[in-house]
């Protein structure tokens, strides 16, 4: 047996296989096989989804010869800290995995009708963005596990021929029974039409369900959908991953979710060596070319120490995450949103109140819900200690530990005094949490809170605002998006026509999509061609070099010298493929000299760069503050090369500020008046 | 009787001045340059074998400025002053002045220039010489005037406008509708009055899809005129020409000879001496041409015609200067290749907005068939105060094709310019568009097909990327880790 038959054996599913194909292979693979989530969550997770595809592509050409089921590349907020932070477009992402390792299916995550943001997208864009993403394998949760939502994902993926997998999201409380999550696993085959097309994903995305219950809920779903391929998608928070996942494949689980034992922390996933020797020395066969493994995991130690800074200062396992539940994705983005706010201390104590909370609201923290949960909690504690400091904070805790485990959060119980403290608690509780309970993301999985909950929020208006509670899907409910009109919108921000793929950036996260638009424009594939350490530290000594490859030929740049700092200004001079160039950089302390320009229709604006050279017109002479000018009448000209530009009044106007010196020079579209309708 | 030129003073700057020291180098002849104030460190100056300084930035207190011009040259011991184009090139006055100081002027006589610069003046001599003209009235001093005529004769909107004492495309407005009429005839009489100090204008039937065709002339005094067949330069932006080629592919041989023949004939019923330009329209749903002006000095394009005959236009008025004769016959003149010439300004190709300042990088084309004048090297100012006219690109092949593909290569491949916005894009887009290959325009081609030109621009080369790199590498490396990321 040659080597390349050996390799051949490993590789078990690849694109273009359809849906029942890959299902099918998977069933008849002797054992289990793996996903690996280097590539999205074990940053996501560990890291804020700082890992760049620069490094994450090194660990292509292994993957494609591991025999992995997938390896999930894509989705979850890696999409979002792509454009935000990393300045990379998941299109682009794909690209370069695709090039790099076509043996492999690539997976995303997906939040149903939320996709890749935070809110629920209109039912014509998810169509338009699903169709237009090339992904393989479509992981889809609901933060309620409202099946309903899928519909829409799950229609148009199965339709393009593309692996559909829908996930039940999975925490560990009295509710959540195994008759609980059946229910779910009934719509969702439903939805799918049956068994023989989906893989079937539980996520724990906390990291909390022990031993005993993933085996009971495991087998529960295999007794009764015995074709049902699972994939069982556990973070390692609690520290019990390994065991957790041992008696999941005991109990039927087909496909688990690890990564390189080198980028594990401690919020991640199981590591991909250590969970292969162990299911192998249990008895289960692993499809796992351990070779190409090892060498992965080699690979990434080449990169992964430029990443400490992005590590979450919450070291070590949680096994109080089973308490509060917050999913491993969220970790390290809270403790930085409580560090930046200067409430690190209160960590303990928000933490403790997520845990109190989850009892009287109840739905899965994950993306959104794992931010609902954050803000509303963290916005409670910090009301309390704003007011009373530690001991009000001390009070709140107090207050909700009694009414939770004592009172059995029955208000009725609590005194006038807690009762009314109560109902107010949640009065500054933010917008999403009011969407949240009014339904505006779906239905919750144990239904609609109890009412002080909705008088604790809404004040006086409690009764209205349940009355508008929706009973129908946001899929149902939400208008359609008028795209021509967005696309418009965008192609007015950036100033020409955007391509498709920055059209669907924007359509997810408008804001920060035309920042990273504008990003590219100036400092193009900037973020694709540099090493990691150059990317954030640029070249600290004369004579550092960064080589790179564009577009198939080789580029240099050399530092020769960075200059001091003058008035705000440093001067860079640098060699770039051996020509000295030298680039003024601002820093922060420049000063910006400001142009106005005219920004809305009774603002005029100079129509060329050039010397606005006559204020007024030959007939009636100059022009001042508070004359009346005709629509026509010319009220400025600029020349420019020798040519003369009348700029008119577009209409009957009060000349209300004149913006220009005469005889000054002025920029395209600098402002030149503003002017008063009459 | 021949005179010695010993130093000509180039009373120009930029890319003119540069042209003409290349044949006064080749004469052996040194050079006088002039500068203003901001142009201290220009290309020109460096070039020439001399330099004085003539004043501040706005042109009436340098380049347009006489007196200083001709105190220049006396200082300089220069006995010769060439003017360029643009300036004080078709200015009588000046030419008078040169001579009444005892330097040679070269150029034609001033008499010559005063006639052919006023337009009511020059349209009157061509009627003279049985030349077609276009149907217009001459010396017009209101609108009611323009509006009897248009009743009168029969002329419909669009017309135009044109200065008496004009040229360059300055002080010519095109009026579309009887509402515009008031505007463009103050600001006809406005631009000329500040660039030609005249503010009589002249009114025209507008020809619809016009082509601008040119004849080159060069005359002795000796009586003998010679033309150097006929250049098309109907490619215009705003009645400014930008590229330009010889021969037209608008005309066959028949109207080739017939054109080339007419304007020898005005010139020689004029007693034209130097070089000199006869400019028509021509009509070519008619297939009729008209008389536009004659341009009584060297033009930007003539380097075309130079590349198609062999002759060096710019010797040529030397030695006419000198009083020498023409050394060639016209049965000498054999045109045998094909030469384009596009104008690199530096302006936004997407609106024509000036784009001045330092040119950081500069990478001029090279290889076979290319021919340049460059008025600025790698670190030069482009100043604000004038003409964004910064570099001749001119190519040269065996048929148009040819010309058109070096054209391509040098625009495209070789050339490189950082710091200010050129047109080079635009001008990439015009010659890659079918309808100019397949020689298919009108005066209006850009105006027409601007936004399809525009979606024509190469969006991004690798040169520009990796500098978009350096940028951030230099930003980062300066100011460290941002909290963006």
């Amino acid at each position: 047996m040659d080597v390349n038959s050996k390799v051949k054996d490993y590789i078990f599913v690849k694109p273009g296989m359809s849906p029942k194909d890959i299902v099918k292979a998977v069933r008849n693979l002797q054992g289990v096989c793996f996903t690996s989530v280097g590539m999205r969550d074990a940053g996501q997770s560990d890291f804020k989804n700082r890992h760049r595809i620069y490094d994450l592509a090194t660990l292509a050409p292994f993957y494609n010869r591991m025999g992995l089921f997938s390896a999930e590349c894509h989705g979850g907020a890696r999409w979002h800290v792509g454009v935000m932070n990393r300045r990379e477009s998941p299109f682009e992402e794909i690209e370069i995995l695709r090039q790099q390792m076509p043996n492999v299916l690539l997976q995303t995550l997906i939040r149903e009708t939320n996709l890749f943001g935070y809110r629920p997208y209109p039912k014509n864009v998810i169509e338009y963005v699903v169709s237009r993403v090339d992904i393989d394998v479509w992981r889809c949760f609901s933060f309620i596990n409202d099946v309903r939502n899928m519909r829409a994902v799950a229609e148009v993926v199965m339709k393009r021929g593309k692996l559909f997998e829908p996930a039940i999201s999975f925490t560990h409380a009295d509710w959540t029974t195994n008759e609980y999550y059946l229910s779910v696993v009934r719509d969702v085959i439903d939805l799918c039409g049956g068994t023989e097309e989906i893989i079937f994903c539980v996520k724990d995305m906390a990291g909390v369900g022990s031993i005993k219950r993933i085996s009971s809920l495991i087998d529960a779903i295999k007794q009764k959908y015995p074709d049902l391929v699972i994939q069982y998608h556990r973070h390692i928070t609690d520290g019990l991953a390994m065991p957790a996942l041992y008696a999941a494949a005991q109990a039927g689980a087909k496909i688990f979710d690890v990564e390189e034992d080198s980028l594990v922390r401690f919020y991640g996933h199981s590591p991909i060596l250590a969970v292969q020797a162990y299911f192998e020395e249990m008895g289960i066969p692993v499809n796992l070319d351990r070779k190409e493994a090892e060498s992965a995991v080699q690979k990434v130690r080449e990169w992964i120490n430029y990443y400490d800074w992005a590590e979450s200062p919450f070291k070590g396992f949680d096994h109080t995450v089973t308490y509060h539940k917050m999913p491993g994705g969220a970790f390290p983005s809270s403790f930085e949103q409580a560090e930046k706010g200067g409430f690190l201390h209160y960590m303990p104590a928000i933490l403790k109140v997520m845990s109190l909370y989850n009892k009287i609201i109840h739905y899965f923290d994950v993306t959104p819900g794992s931010q609902i949960t954050w803000v509303t909690c963290s916005g409670i504690v910090n009301k309390y200690a704003k007011a009373k400091g530690d001991a009000g904070v001390r009070h709140l805790i107090e207050l909700l530990t009694k009414f939770v485990d004592e009172k059995n959060l029955n208000i009725d119980l609590m005194n006038e005094n807690e009762k009314e403290e109560l109902l107010t608690l949640f009065r500054n509780a933010p917008g999403d949490f009011r969407n949240l309970i009014l339904g505006h993301y779906g239905k919750l999985p144990m239904g609609w809170p109890p009412d002080w909950v909705y008088q604790s929020t809404f004040g006086e208006e409690w009764e209205t605002k349940i009355k508008e509670r929706m009973e129908l899907s946001p899929l149902e409910s939400i208008p359609d998006d008028d795209l021509d009109k967005l696309r418009q919108e965008l192609s007015e921000s950036i100033g020409r026509e955007p391509t498709e793929e920055e059209f669907i950036l924007y359509l997810m996260h408008p804001k920060d999509a035309i920042s990273m638009i504008e990003f590219r424009e100036k400092y193009g594939e900037a973020p694709l061609v540099l090493p990691t350490d150059v990317w954030r530290h640029g070249l600290k000594n004369s004579g550092d070099k960064v080589d790179f490859e564009l577009w198939g030929k080789p580029y240099s740049i050399e530092l020769v010298s960075i200059g001091s700092e003058h008035e705000g200004i440093v001067h860079v001079v640098m060699r770039v493929n051996n020509k000295t160039r030298v680039y003024t950089v601002e820093t922060p302390r420049a000063k910006k000299v400001e142009i106005r320009m005219a920004k809305s229709a009774n603002e005029i604006g100079a129509p060329i760069n050039g010397n606005i050279w006559r204020i007024g017109n030959p007939e009636r002479g100059s022009l001042k503050v508070g004359d009346i000018v005709h629509k026509g009448e010319e009220i400025a000209n600029l020349e420019a090369m020798k040519m003369e530009n009348v700029i008119v009044a577009p209409f009957d106007a009060q000349i209300v500020e004149i913006c220009v010196k005469l005889n000054s020079f002025v920029v395209e579209n600098q402002l030149l008046f503003v002017l008063e309708k009459q | 009787m021949t005179k010695k030129i010993n130093k000509i003073l180039i009373a120009n700057r930029g890319v003119t001045a540069v042209r003409i020291m290349h044949t006064c180098r080749d004469r052996k002849i040194p050079t006088t340059a002039v500068y203003s104030t901001p142009d201290r460190l220009a290309h020109h100056v460096f070039m020439a074998d001399f330099a004085v300084h003539i004043g501040e930035a706005p042109p009436v207190e340098s380049y347009l400025n006489m007196e200083k011009m001709i105190a220049a040259a006396i200082q300089s011991k220069s006995d010769a002053i060439h003017p360029g184009w643009g300036f004080l090139a078709e200015n009588h006055k000046f030419a008078r002045m040169v001579m009444d100081a005892g330097l040679i002027w070269i150029g034609p006589r001033p008499e010559v220039i005063e006639a052919l610069g006023d337009k009511i003046e020059a349209k009157k001599l061509a009627q003279k010489a049985n030349v077609p003209t276009i149907p217009g009235i001459m010396d017009v001093n209101s609108i009611e005037q323009i509006k009897k005529w248009m009743k009168e004769e029969k002329i419909a909107f669009p017309i135009m406008i044109k200065a008496v004492a004009g040229g360059g495309g300055k002080g010519m407005v095109k009026v579309e509708s009887k509402n515009d009429l008031q505007h463009a005839f103050a600001q006809a009489r406005s631009e000329a009055l500040k660039s030609f100090g005249d503010d009589r204008v002249l009114v025209e039937k507008y020809i619809e899809r016009g082509r601008h065709i040119e004849v080159q002339v060069v005359a002795d005094e000796h009586g003998n005129v010679v033309h150097l067949f006929e250049r098309e330069c109907t490619i215009q932006r705003r009645n400014q020409k930008i590229i330009e080629e010889a021969p037209s592919p608008s005309i066959n041989e028949d109207l080739r000879k017939e054109i080339c023949f007419t304007a020898t004939r005005l010139m020689r019923e004029i007693g034209y001496n130097s070089a000199g330009t006869v400019e028509f329209i021509f009509d070519s749903n008619t297939n009729k041409f008209y008389f536009l002006e004659v341009n009584t000095r060297l033009q930007v394009e003539h380097g075309i015609t130079e590349l198609i005959t062999g002759v060096d236009i710019v010797g040529i008025m030397i030695d006419v200067a000198m009083g020498k004769k023409l050394p060639f016959k016209q049965s000498d003149i054999h045109p045998n290749r094909w030469a384009l010439e596009v104008r690199l300004n530096a302006e936004d190709p997407k609106n024509f907005s000036p784009s001045f300042g330092t040119i950081t990088r500069l990478q001029i084309p090279q290889g076979p068939g290319v021919r340049i004048a460059s008025g600025v090297y790698e670190g030069a100012d482009i100043p604000p105060y004038y003409d964004s006219l910064f570099m001749l690109l001119i190519s040269a092949g065996a048929d148009r094709l040819d010309a058109i593909r070096v054209m391509d290569r040098a625009l495209s491949r070789n050339l490189r310019v950082e710091g200010v916005k050129t047109l080079a894009p635009l001008l990439l887009s015009i010659i890659r568009h079918p309808s100019f290959i397949a020689g298919e325009f009108s005066t209006r081609f850009i105006e027409e097909h601007m936004d399809e030109l525009i979606s024509m621009f190469k969006e991004k080369d690798s040169q520009d990327e990796v500098l978009k790199i350096a940028r951030y590498v230099a930003e980062i490396s300066a100011l460290g880790p941002q909290p963006w990321m």
